[in-house]
């Protein structure tokens, strides 16, 4: 029988190795203990809550990479939302239309949603495919981003009050800041969603076989619509929070950031053809990559190599991957007994 | 919880009332698409904790029937009813709300999920919109042990094997309070001992009072298991009959409408020498040490039961994969074959098991099928000669008689006796052959066909190819071949003579190796023709 | 058997007017004349002249096109061309200041462009597992990673001697050198894809790669090809690129890939593999540089001409799809059989 028979006493190892989430906590940790040990202010609570912040954003987008790359989809155009409703909001605020943060938030918000509703009808109706489609947009928001700029961008001096946002802690019950707190509750929000609710199974579904979602009765194009939709609603909320954050907007923000998101669900083992991957996969992922960023000049490789870094990882961890299966494969086969 | 009470009991809720004896009852079924009619005015009955088998030549209408039934297809004309109350679905959700459920060949589940998941999909047990796991792997789990089932229902999908996916299928059907589960070839894949147990399964069915229809071009799945029989010729309906009551000899007459002489016509053939032999060939996991030799002129048959590992070795020999150990010869020279053109170089062509997925391009004209293989022979200094090649592709499918319109009908438009010769016409375009390797060359073919198969097989060995028929299905092998070798478990386990072999023996040694965990018991199948 | 049936009736397929005119082809050239139009109305300065004058820039991006329709055609994908063109163009700004005469940095950017697409074939062909597309989004980041390291903190370089690739924009009359050589490679692929055992292994590998294998196609064999040929085209687009340019930075290349993807995809060829021919990428290529040269005449803002064009990439898509599910709703129910 092709089951693996549980063995009564599979070691510790066996079993961390075995879970995608516990091996990379595991790698995290290591990760973690080796910069500890390099430069020893690394674990102190002000620069772990700094590195949160600033990648919030990253973190955050992965959770809709995540449900994208679930259902065997991909996003590239998320960081050209993200420039484009930031952009947006920070030209409000610049032009004294709007004064209240909560107000640039929820603008934000909604111009990602409409940004990613209108990649989810081309993706789910249109029958386009979804590299393809996210490529054009790509090129189309950041472009409508370049012309609300105008050839300006709106300064911290400009931005005002929305620029305290992510001093504060006022969401965070006055000690956790609130950016981390957002992201915390993002991320509470998407586990339930993906293991509790139908919505979030169905996702699952897609993903792992197409054609028998559609027989069964999913509404396949509805939750692929949705999909792309969450996708702009976060990528819309992480313009906001971009702008507050390095209290800037500029048309060329984040560019090229899209990779990270990618390759933060990829390391995370969030499979690229659908149906396989986990909310703390995308967690560690990010974090991961957030680590390993910092890591690099210790090891004195400049930033400047930095994407050449990350592209190596995304390969080498799709690579590892079919080697893995490749080895497992394989050895399934020699305990054939033939 | 004993399940099965409880299906009856909303069964009872949800029909108003149950009418004797017929669950199901279709009058005058007609259904026509542009240009044909599928379904002539076909009839139908299906009795509570019936098993009934639906029977035809392909193309006879029966997959089109069942897609009625099932309310993926509107009938034009005719009536349906159920539990006596005249029905109508308006889609599949209809018919799967009114309890009728289908499990076809190729199993429609989701690999990454768990097997929990894949029953409940789409009616999964929730509380306030919050999925209920405990809940539903405890149900599932119900189910399974009900089944005898082997897994638990927390593994995912995609490790079973097709007979266990097979089973939560029967599952699933089972916890949509399925009062009418309809099977589509449901031995096609299975090992003897898990046809035995999906034979028990269905019979404990029977015993719930589940009505079940299967669809089967295999004799001795109906006469093991099927109560009455339908047979289906032509989109018309000929007839219902007792299983017990008809032999297999009428039961091809009803098919096929028409006498079938001599189905297997071997002429005899002068038998040359050694052309292709394998020695000590293994691939780790899926056979080892394998041997085999076939001479110029012979009809050597690779038989045992699926996954015995033939289709593997067929494979290893042509280069589609590759062997671990071991030496082919051809013509008493070694050969290396790292990829099928290597094979198709030294004279060796494969003629695959699944002819849609690995035999034809479906969306490419047929003529451009047979000539895919031989482009380069069909070039002039690098282009292409169109004409030759519309000659030469006209030419061999016309030698093999296919039915078709022109040679740019597509491939995905011919019935599966046709498209297998095109599969055929195509090994034929490359000349330079020396050996033939059919795999499973008749199965989805209808009776007529066959024949017609058969008659091309014969004249190639006439001719002094080198044939080697894989295969399942008994009376072909010992009508056709000069030698059979049988395999068990990825070895061979044996070899025998056209004149001493007998089913009996072909089938101790199909199970003849030691070990646990070896199929036991496939009951007498019954002589076909 | 007991008389070979002359079951097979005909052999002719059609051929003649009423095909061609039906065919999308022929309504690419009617866009094309009708982009033109559009074209000389909005912008005075549109002749025949100023486009010749202003089509190199834009024409080497033809190079891109030939081998991403192959590429299209076997169902596989590669964005990674941009980047190698990146990379290419800026190995060749460095080999050029070093020195080196002018065919050998053209040699050198053909052989960057080469090598990676060597790479992309070779982790596609050892690991086929993975799908082209997450091995070139890969690559992508590698290549233009390598090129930022090369360029150092400036970010970008500039040739200090022109001479040599002046040479290279030169002209016969009115037509660059680049005109020509454009023609000649646009025929070749042309001939290869339709006439020749090769071109036809491609549509095979991209309509089943299953039945292309198990008939002899070497489909690794011929997916390493292309890749590699793509990574070469790559390099001589970059090679003319930086004649016009002068110089290279992080940023040259930026978008090319989605050109070539849409260049292909309005000329016909399914991103799904198997379907359509060259000729329409050539002529929707033509029509993509002259909306280019017309709307920079105007000094249109360059981001609205990225957003034009990635509407365009949809659109280019989405119509066929769109067009061919209204077909098949239209011949749901035909049953292709005969008795």
């Amino acid at each position: 029988m092709p089951e693996q028979t549980p063995e009564k006493k599979q070691s510790l190892w066996k079993r961390i190795t075995a879970s995608r989430e516990a091996s990379l906590l595991l790698v995290l940790i290591v990760l973690c203990a080796l910069i500890e040990i390099r430069s020893p202010e690394f674990l102190t609570f002000s620069n772990i809550g700094e590195i949160l912040k600033n990648n919030a954003v990253i973190m955050i987008m992965s959770l809709g990479m995540l449900c994208v790359l679930l259902t065997g989809g991909i996003d590239i155009s998320i960081t050209s939302t993200l420039a484009l409703s930031g952009m947006t909001v920070g030209m409000l605020f610049k032009y004294k239309v709007i004064q209240s943060t909560g107000l640039g938030f929820l603008i934000a918000i909604a111009i990602g949603a409409a940004c990613g509703a209108l990649i989810g009808v081309i993706v789910s109706r249109g029958g386009v495919m979804p590299i393809i489609a996210t490529m054009g947009f790509m090129y189309i928001y950041r472009g409508l981003a370049y012309l609300i700029a105008n050839s300006q961008w709106a300064g911290a001096d400009a931005l005002g009050s929305f620029t305290d946002f992510a001093l504060s802690s006022s969401l965070g019950f006055g000690v956790i800041n609130n950016v981390i707190m957002i992201t915390i509750l993002c991320y509470v929000v998407f586990f339930i969603l993906l293991k509790w609710t139908k919505f979030g199974r169905s996702i699952y579904a897609i993903g792992s076989n197409r054609e028998a979602a559609e027989i069964s009765g999913t509404h396949v194009a509805r939750v692929e619509f949705l999909v792309y939709l969450i996708m702009g609603l976060l990528a819309g909320l992480c313009g906001a929070l971009s702008v507050t954050v390095y209290s800037s907007a500029q048309p060329n923000m984040v560019l090229g950031k899209e990779m990270d998101v990618i390759a933060a669900c990829v390391i995370g083992g969030v499979s690229m053809s659908g149906g396989r991957g986990s909310v703390g996969g995308a967690l560690l992922g990010s974090l991961i990559l957030a680590v390993i960023a910092k890591a690099l000049p210790l090891v004195g490789i400049d930033s400047i190599a930095q994407n050449t870094v990350k592209g190596i990882i995304i390969l080498a961890v799709v690579i590892l991957n079919v080697v893995t299966k490749r080895m497992m494969d394989r050895s399934n086969l020699e305990r054939r007994k033939i | 919880m004993d399940l099965w009470n409880v299906t009856i009991k909303t069964e009872r809720k949800a029909r108003g009332y149950i009418v004797a004896d017929n669950v199901l009852e279709l009058k005058g079924i007609t259904k026509i698409f542009p240009g044909v009619k599928a379904l002539d005015h076909v009839q139908f009955d299906l009795r509570r904790g019936e098993v009934h088998a639906l029977m035809g030549e392909n193309g006879a209408g029966k997959s089109t029937f069942i897609k009625v039934i099932t309310g993926v297809y509107h009938a034009e004309e005719g009536e349906m009813y159920l539990y006596g109350k005249k029905a109508s679905f308006r889609g599949p959700m209809d018919a799967q709300a009114a309890g009728i459920a289908a499990v076809y060949q190729h199993p429609t589940s989701y690999p990454d999920l768990t097997v929990t998941e894949n029953i409940f999909m789409n009616h999964e047990i929730k509380k306030h919109g919050v999925i209920q796991w405990k809940a539903m792997n405890a149900e599932a789990q119900a189910y399974l042990d009900q089944l005898d089932a082997d897994f638990k229902s927390t593994v995912e999908m995609g490790t079973l094997s097709v007979a266990q996916q097979q089973m939560v299928e029967i599952a699933k059907a089972i916890s949509m309070r399925a009062r009418i589960i309809i099977l589509d070839e449901p031995t096609a894949a299975l090992t003897a001992n898990e046809s035995e147990r999906l034979y028990r399964i269905i019979e404990k069915l029977k015993k719930e009072g589940v009505s079940v229809i299967f669809i089967s071009h295999r004799f001795e799945d109906m006469y093991r298991i099927a109560d009455r029989v339908t047979v289906l010729r032509d989109s018309q309906y000929i007839g219902t009959y007792q299983v017990s009551e008809i032999s297999s000899d009428e039961m091809i007459r009803k098919m096929v409408g028409r006498e079938i002489k001599d189905l297997f016509p071997k002429p005899e053939t002068k038998i040359g020498g050694e052309v292709l032999r394998v020695e000590h060939l293994s691939r780790t996991g899926y056979f080892k040490d394998v041997s085999f030799h076939v001479r110029a002129g012979e009809i050597v048959s690779f038989t045992g039961l699926v996954g015995a590992g033939r289709t593997e070795v067929m494979e290893a020999v042509c280069g589609v994969t590759r062997a671990s150990s071991g030496k082919v010869f051809l013509e008493g020279r070694e050969i290396h074959v790292g990829c099928p053109s290597d094979a198709m170089r030294d004279g060796i062509v494969l003629l695959p098991e699944d002819r849609q997925k690995d035999g034809l391009i479906l969306s490419w004209g047929i003529g451009r099928n047979v000539t895919l293989p031989i482009l380069r022979t069909l070039s002039r200094r690098g282009i292409v000669d169109v004409p030759g090649e519309e000659r030469v592709s006209k030419k061999y499918l016309e030698e093999v008689g296919t039915k078709a319109v022109s040679i740019f009908e597509p491939a995905s438009s011919l019935s599966g006796g046709n498209q297998q010769k095109v599969v055929v016409a195509k090994a034929l375009a490359q000349d330079k052959m020396k050996v033939i390797i059919m795999d499973e060359p008749t199965k989805g073919v209808d009776v007529g066909a066959k024949s017609e198969i058969y008659h091309i097989m014969g004249e190639l060995a006439g001719h002094g190819y080198a044939i080697v028929m894989v295969s399942s299905e008994m009376p072909e092998i010992l009508a056709m071949s000069d030698r059979i070798y049988v395999m068990c478990g990825g070895c061979v386990t044996g070899e025998l003579d056209h004149g001493s072999a007998t089913q009996e023996k072909i089938l101790a040694l199909s199970m003849s190796k030691d070990g646990p965990g070896r199929e036991n018991g496939k009951k007498e199948a019954v002589a076909n023709a | 058997m007991e008389e070979k049936s002359e079951r097979i009736v005909s052999t002719g397929k059609k051929h003649g007017a009423k095909s061609f005119f039906s065919s999308w082809e022929f309504a690419l050239a009617i866009i094309f004349i009708a982009v033109s139009a559009f074209c000389r109305a909005i912008s005075p300065n549109y002749t025949p002249g100023n486009v010749l004058r202003e089509m190199p820039k834009y024409l080497g991006e033809m190079f891109l096109l030939f081998p991403m329709a192959f590429i299209l055609l076997m169902g596989d994908i590669d964005i990674s061309v941009g980047s190698i063109v990146c990379l290419s163009a800026t190995v060749s700004c460095f080999a050029c200041n070093a020195g080196l005469p002018i065919p050998v940095v053209v040699l050198i950017g053909l052989l960057v462009g080469l090598l990676c697409g060597m790479l992309n074939g070779f982790i596609l062909t050892t690991f086929v597992e993975l799908p082209a597309m997450i091995v070139t989004l890969g690559t992508q980041i590698v290549y233009r990673g390598i090129a930022e390291i090369v360029l150092g903190s400036g970010g970008s370089i500039s040739l200090k001697d022109t001479s040599g690739f002046n040479a290279l924009a030169g002209k016969v009359g009115p037509f660059p050198y680049l005109f020509f050589l454009v023609i000649l490679f646009a025929v070749a692929f042309a001939v290869v894809s339709a006439k020749t055992p090769f071109g036809r292994s491609l549509y095979a590998i991209g309509s089943n790669h299953n039945a292309a294998f198990y008939s002899g196609v070497k489909v690794q064999r011929v997916r390493f090809i292309v890749f590699s040929v793509t990574g070469a085209m790559a390099g001589l687009c970059a090679v003319f690129l930086t004649s016009t340019l002068f110089g290279a930075n992080t940023t040259t290349g930026n978008g090319f890939e989605m050109d070539a993807i849409a260049m292909a995809v309005f000329g016909g060829i399914s991103t799904a593999g198997g379907k359509g021919r060259l000729a329409g990428g050539i002529i929707s290529a033509f029509i993509i540089i002259c909306l280019r040269i017309g709307l920079g005449q105007i000094n249109m803002n360059p981001q609205i001409i990225l957003i034009i064009l990635g509407i365009l990439l949809i659109t280019a898509v989405l119509v066929p799809n769109v067009s061919s599910k209204i077909n098949a709703r239209n011949t749901k129910n035909k049953v292709l059989t005969r008795k």
